[in-house]
């Protein structure tokens, strides 16, 4: 799945929303302020644009909130703000009878067959890989199912892409020089649109 | 009985792993990395996590990178400049 026009469209409007909030603290802060505000709001507004139906948004929502609280209550305003705040992730997500059941049942089978040693090793490789993607998606630590990981994943990459071009396609509007502003602001629209 | 409790032990772990595959093979069709490539359908499971994990690490750093970039231009930027203009219509808009 790749970053659809109306994503782009919608995180560039709430991207915005959060920056507005910023505007009159913009003149008058530090470089490094104004970086983090900006990233702040960009997190902020991926995040928002799953409406808190994801681990990772939530997750990313609330870490958002430890370094900005008033930031992610003004941008999340309409969207029950309090409690996508103050939720308790727990600490395992889901299955986890089943992940328990099924280990022991593997653990209880004394003879093993060649091939499923080699699919044992195999699943032995994947547990350590995903252990690294717990520690890049936002919320992982909280996944201990392997197959919502995957899914947490997955999406969390289609709205990365999603935040990475818009802001790709705003500095480089910005950074250009005048004669090639018009081609830049023509890209940038046809980049949201088109999608 | 405890025949047919193996039996369905393997097959929800059969479901599982068959999710899992095809879950790993969506991931190789985001990567772009591994898109490309044309052989892609042979690359390993394993090998599809290492790239998701470096490919995130890699867009978190781009954006870190843009957002720099965006907070250096606000500081010297001329307000008369049609750069300016962008960036006043996207905080104005």
């Amino acid at each position: 799945m790749q970053p659809t026009s109306s994503m782009k469209e919608e995180f560039l409007k709430k991207w915005q929303m959060g920056l507005q909030i910023y505007r009159p603290l913009i003149d008058n802060t530090s470089v490094s302020e104004r970086r983090k505000a900006i990233k702040l709001s960009a997190d902020v507004a991926m995040a928002s644009l799953r409406k808190g139906t994801t681990c990772w948004s939530r997750a990313l929502i609330q870490k958002t909130a430890t370094e900005d609280n008033f930031l992610v209550r003004q941008m999340l305003s309409g969207i029950k703000a309090e409690t996508l705040i103050n939720k308790k992730l727990p600490k395992v997500m889901c299955h986890r009878k089943i992940v328990r059941r099924s280990k022991k049942i593997l653990r209880r089978r004394q003879s093993r067959s060649a091939i499923e040693e080699v699919a044992a090793k195999a699943r032995k490789l994947v547990k350590k890989k995903t252990q690294g993607l717990r520690n890049v998606v936002p919320g992982g630590e909280f996944m201990s199912n392997d197959v919502l990981l995957i899914q947490e994943t997955l999406d969390y990459i289609v709205s990365l892409q999603t935040q990475v071009n818009v802001m790709r396609s705003i500095v480089d509007a910005a950074e250009a020089g005048s004669e090639r502003t018009a081609y830049y602001l023509g890209k940038l629209k046809f980049a949201i649109e088109d999608g | 009985m405890s025949s047919r409790r193996s039996r369905q032990a393997s097959s929800s772990s059969r479901i599982s792993d068959d999710q899992i595959t095809d879950l790993i093979s969506k991931l190789r069709q985001s990567i772009p990395e591994i898109r490309q490539n044309r052989r892609s359908s042979t690359v390993s499971a394993s090998k599809v996590l290492q790239e998701t994990c470096n490919y995130i690490r890699n867009l978190h750093k781009e954006a870190d990178d843009l957002s720099d970039r965006l907070s250096q231009l606000l500081e010297t930027i001329d307000p008369n400049s049609p750069q300016a203009a962008i960036i006043r219509s996207l905080i104005n808009e």
